[in-house]
């Protein structure tokens, strides 16, 4: 009981735990509910809602009304428990904290603009979203939940999603990758 | 209802383990792609080779039977993850480290992250009609797996994934890694 108060206090976990029990956990939501764990899915849902509040003639799409319809859905449901999980994972290592920049190594590598952070932090997104949306699903999504049914699609998302960070990342970083 | 229930619990423990495995820092998101620290690498390798197991075992005893197998259409699944790629890079996170980042306090990702995220939605959702059709008719095989693909038994392929999983895990702990010359890591 002690080495397991011990194992939530600590602050981060061995990847091979933490890697195997999120396999667990695309099992499942497998097992559970005969769905695929993913991340980006319920950001659709979530921009069809309000998307139909502020425009609704745009929004009212074949996408928007069928394909990732507006509406609170299994995995925006997941979108939510992810959100406080970050919170208690926190919590639990007494890490929460607020604040609008990360760690040190993003003003080593852009400087301590918090406009350029947001910045970046905003574009990253929007791109991230629509990527994963061509792909058909995002690191969660697509790789693991994709990989773990052996689907040919989730290999080649991760190949490309290797392919261009190491370069993207060579190329912020140069002399200092 | 149930449903929904069994969704949150998912998420909060998923959210979770993807702050303990440190997932939700930029430097952890981006040093991968540096071949610096390997974490996020090493969690989705056992994440997957767990599951692997778990689903073709369930399967094979007839617990279970498995969701649509997300398509395949080679031209977007690669794109798309050439694009995506460059997101991560960037920013330092994707949609579920977001997620879970925004949970523990961080503005960046509570604010303009999650911003972000949902205009990418509006605007896939909105040239859906005219970019999605096209890009998976290219090179499409389908929901197939590659076991169907490949025609060969699935097993060979998960203890051919295992046991590249293992082999890599040993040689990243063992001194096959760069070394960080940074100044702001550890």
């Amino acid at each position: 009981m002690d080495r397991i108060r011990k194992l939530f206090a600590q602050e981060t976990w061995s990847p091979y735990l933490a890697g195997g029990l999120l396999g667990v956990v695309g099992l499942l939501a497998v097992g559970l509910s005969n769905h695929l764990l993913g991340a980006s899915g319920g950001f659709e849902n979530v921009a069809g809602i309000l998307g139909k509040a502020v425009a609704p003639g745009a929004f009212d799409n074949m996408y928007f009304n069928f394909v990732m319809p507006a509406a609170i859905t299994w995995n925006v449901v997941l979108l939510v428990g992810i959100f406080f999980g970050g919170t208690l994972g926190a919590l639990s290592a007494k890490t929460f904290r607020w604040r609008s920049m990360p760690d040190k190594q993003w003003i080593e590598a852009f400087g301590p603009s918090r406009a350029k952070r947001w910045a970046f932090a905003f574009m990253g997104g929007a791109v991230l979203q629509y990527a994963a949306g061509i792909a058909g699903g995002c690191t969660s999504g697509l790789a693991i939940s994709g990989g773990m049914l052996l689907a040919p699609a989730a290999f080649l998302f991760i190949a490309g999603m290797f392919g261009s960070g190491i370069l993207t990342a060579l190329i912020i970083y140069r002399a200092r990758y | 209802m149930d449903n929904l229930l069994i969704a949150l619990v998912l998420g909060l423990v998923f959210g979770f383990l993807l702050n303990k495995a440190g997932l939700t820092s930029y430097h952890k998101i981006v040093n991968v792609f540096r071949l610096t620290d390997m974490a996020v690498l090493k969690f989705m390798m056992s994440g997957l080779a767990v599951a692997m197991i778990g689903l073709y075992a369930m399967r094979g005893l007839g617990w279970i039977t498995f969701p649509a197998v997300p398509a395949t259409y080679v031209v977007g699944n690669l794109l798309g993850g050439l694009i995506f790629g460059v997101g991560m890079a960037v920013s330092g996170y994707c949609p579920g480290t977001c997620v879970a980042g925004a949970g523990e306090g961080k503005i960046d990702y509570l604010i303009p992250g999650i911003l972000g995220f949902l205009t990418g939605a509006a605007a896939f959702g909105l040239t859906y009609e005219t970019v999605f059709p096209q890009i998976s008719r290219l090179a499409a095989f389908g929901n197939v797996t590659l076991g169907q693909l490949w025609n060969v038994n699935s097993w060979l392929l998960i203890g051919v994934f295992a046991v590249m999983s293992l082999f890599l895990f040993y040689l990243i702990d063992h001194g096959l890694i760069r070394k960080d010359r940074l100044t702001s890591t550890q």
